[in-house]
């Protein structure tokens, strides 16, 4: 087995791959790349069992062969290079040695047989999406995402195709957003959760990318393809809360504000606020909103006022600032509405301007209680 | 610096505030405490501890040392309202002082020489005391805690003293060891079986002998022997944990009992948890069994202060550390980690009727009592609850016999 590549092609192919592989695995072969080589094609995969990536890349080559190289070793030699060919020969001694311009290197390669199988998808629905467009519900809300091992359906987002639209919704139980695409639709209904490590490789390898991406999906697995590119994981496995249940529907408390100020504030007055749980106070009346927070342990202690169109009753409620900000930032809007109906119900964030003709984004933050 | 710090303590508080209540009880020997079986003497008089009595025995021994005792059952608050009111007159007059429990009190009275003699200004702030409530109280002052705590103890019952700059080595010399705060038992008995008897005794040993027996408090009671302490006097105590527990009269192996006593109890520390807006992240359950084997067990949780919440989680903790099949003898309950803040409600499993009803349970409580609404399961348990708030910035109220 021999093959001839440009080094910062391949440097960049295997770059995107090695995101899936894991710091410590379990399996020794999962810190390989799979090389699968027929003729000029040259398919490498990268796998953390969850998760398999590959990729097809054109080389200069008519022989046949698999092989597992060790990740790190080769992703360290590669980033030194600069742009040259380079030649893979494969050696009788289980190494695969490496011709550069300033001389060669040897590397012990695994027997390609260890490496897991890709999972085929029995029986797959399917539909495809503008890379962009999965990019972009993806970064919408994938933050919103919880941690919490003891509920994993919401360290995922959930996937909610329909001949309508597609949605895409994340929560950890104190903030939830729902990303609604009605321009956009699958042939059939189905719903499923995605974990959060394929969805941040897809996140930066598809964005401002103009390819149309086919997800196919099952029960179990999903599949992404696209360009040159095959990603194949398994899903979260469990029933998605019903969160179209908590998102209150009578809100008589709408404000409307310039998101940068709004943000600007919760930044500097959430400095002030306690260091563990970030909780600030927001008081609207008329049309001013007052924004503080006070960490006792520290006397430290901020208030902001900022100008505002409200309409409803006057009221006070207390959120953790860390939510807010991270809401605030991940929307583009000039103008933010947050409509609340009382200081224990969930607030409904929303971007008032800037959406796309067909999308939709709505965003809940449950508040802290409050003792007046 | 030469710092001024003052030790007042009321004498035999609890004893005190009941003869102010009920003046036949003058010159009687007074035991408070509880009543039960399982009662400890939290406080006597005088004319008790002639007999023997002293505080931390068991009620039924001090009944038989003492049989013509008025036993008093104690109303723990009535004694905090009475020691607010020597804490308001004490905040009125010194500049710096620490509450250190229900019945002492340290000041910083550092610079005040130049204005007024301190110790003419100390015996009028315990003049006035006893004038404003009538409650016999004593002082010491000198250059530190330790030396004026001890001059305290010393001038005890209603005096005072003085203990001059440069003479705290002389003045602690001749006293036993056991006198000096930090020693209890047991220290007590390794000092004494190292011969060591009296503070002077320990003020000529070497640091590193005391270092190899006793570690390192060796040497902090080799300095404080000396009378050497630094620990300033802090105004100010921020409670780093809530707690609650049970002994109960007769040991119990009812598991359902000890469930709704649980819940009670904890239901009773969420509230005084949000009541002074904390969170906790740390719950912990103690069990001691009827052979006082003790164990206690933790577990680390999100922050919260919600029943729903932490209920499941303390009663799961108590069946992971009940496994003994023994009857119990106490059961309490912990929480730590606390953190100024507010509950965050959960989209999902908070539902708006259990967040109005703790908000409305919690109106009630504060209204009319820790006690005035509770679950129903917790109905049955009657003394789990406390008279105040814990976050008042107050020390605990530690009845006497705990204070080791």
């Amino acid at each position: 087995m021999k093959f001839i590549v440009s080094s910062s092609y391949l440097l960049k192919q295997l770059q995107v791959l090695g995101g899936v592989i894991n710091n410590s695995n379990t399996l020794p072969i999962l810190d390989n790349f799979l090389f699968e080589l027929s003729g000029p094609k040259l398919t490498v995969s990268a796998s953390d069992l969850e998760t398999t990536m590959s990729s097809v890349l054109e080389v200069e080559s008519d022989a046949e062969g698999s092989i597992a190289v060790p990740a790190r070793l080769l992703l360290d030699i590669l980033k030194t290079f600069p742009e040259q060919p380079l030649t893979f020969v494969m050696e009788d001694n289980n190494t695969i040695e490496i011709s550069s311009n300033h001389g060669k290197y040897a590397l012990a390669y695994a027997d390609a047989a260890e490496f897991p199988k890709t999972v085929e998808l029995s029986d797959p629905s399917a539909t495809s999406i503008v890379g962009d467009v999965l990019a972009t519900a993806i970064a919408k809300t994938i933050f919103a995402a919880g941690n919490d091992d003891l509920r994993p359906v919401m360290s995922g987002v959930f996937f909610q195709f329909s001949p309508e639209n597609l949605t895409f919704v994340a929560t950890d139980a104190h903030k939830l957003v729902k990303y609604q695409r009605t321009d956009l639709s699958a042939s059939e209904v189905a719903e499923f959760i995605m974990p959060k490590k394929p969805l941040n490789l897809l996140k930066g390898i598809l964005a401002g990318s103009e390819a149309e991406v086919k997800v196919e999906y099952n029960e179990s697995n999903a599949k992404f393809t696209f360009d040159n590119v095959e990603l194949v994981c398994r899903l979260i496995d469990g029933k998605y809360p019903n969160y179209e249940a908590v998102i209150p529907k009578e809100n008589p408390n709408k404000l409307v504000i310039d998101r940068v100020q709004f943000l600007g504030s919760a930044k500097r007055v959430s400095i002030f606020s306690n260091k563990t749980t970030h909780q600030i106070r927001l008081k609207i009346a008329g049309a001013e909103l007052n924004i503080s927070a006070e960490d006792i342990d520290y006397s430290n202690k901020a208030e902001e006022r900022l100008g505002c169109d409200y309409q409803g009753d006057d009221m006070q409620i207390g959120f953790n600032s860390r939510f807010l900000i991270e809401m605030l930032n991940n929307l583009s809007s000039d103008e933010v509405s947050l409509e609340m109906s009382l200081p224990n119900r969930a607030g409904i964030l929303t971007p008032a301007d800037g959406l796309d003709e067909g999308e939709y984004i709505t965003m809940l933050v449950m508040p802290v209680m409050l003792n007046n | 610096m030469n710092r001024t710090i003052l030790h007042l303590d009321l004498d035999t508080f609890f004893v005190s505030v009941e003869r102010l209540l009920d003046s036949r009880l003058q010159g009687r020997p007074i035991l408070v405490g509880g009543l039960s079986d399982r009662g400890v003497v939290a406080a006597c008089s005088y004319e008790a501890r002639t007999c023997g009595v002293h505080s931390g025995m068991p009620m039924k021994m001090a009944r038989e040392l003492c049989k013509e005792a008025i036993v008093i059952k104690g109303d723990a608050s009535v004694y905090t309202r009475y020691s607010e009111t020597v804490t308001r007159i004490i905040r009125e007059n010194v500049p710096l002082f620490e509450k250190a429990s229900i019945d002492e009190f340290y000041a910083d009275l550092s610079g005040m020489d130049r204005f007024f003699g301190t110790y003419r200004y100390a015996s009028e702030l315990r003049r006035r005391i006893i004038r404003e409530t009538g409650l016999p109280i004593s002082f010491g002052l000198s250059v530190n805690k330790v030396v004026s705590k001890v001059a305290t103890n010393e001038a005890k019952p209603n005096n005072q003293r003085l203990i001059d700059p440069g003479r705290e080595k002389t003045f602690l010399a001749p006293l036993s060891v056991r006198k000096l705060p930090m020693i209890g038992d047991s220290t007590y008995l390794t000092l004494r079986n190292l011969g060591i008897r009296r503070m002077s005794n320990l003020q000529e040993m070497p640091g590193e002998v005391l270092y190899r027996v006793l570690g390192r408090n060796g040497l902090t009671i080799r300095d404080r022997a000396n009378g050497i302490d630094m620990t300033p006097v802090i105004p100010f105590s921020e409670r780093k944990s809530i707690s609650t527990e049970r002994t109960f009269d007769r040991d119990t192996i009812d598991v359902q009992r000890l469930r709704t006593i649980l819940a009670a109890m904890t239901e009773n520390l969420a509230f005084q948890l949000r009541r002074g807006g904390k969170l906790t992240a740390c719950v912990s359950v103690t069990i001691r069994y009827s052979d006082f084997q003790t164990y206690s067990k933790q577990l680390k949780i999100p922050y919260t202060s919600a029943d729903h919440v932490l209920i499941p989680r303390v009663t799961d903790l108590f069946y992971r550390l009940y496994d003994r099949r023994m009857l119990i003898r106490l059961i309490g309950v912990k929480f730590s980690h606390l953190v100024h803040g507010n509950y965050q409600i959960d989209l999902f499993e908070d539902t708006e009727e259990t967040i109005r009803l703790y908000e409305a349970m919690d109106k009630i409580r504060l209204r009319y009592g820790d006690r005035s609404v509770t679950r129903a399961s917790a109905l049955g348990v009657k003394t789990i609850g406390r008279m105040t708030n814990p976050f008042n910035g107050q020390p605990p109220i530690i009845l006497a016999h705990r204070k080791q």
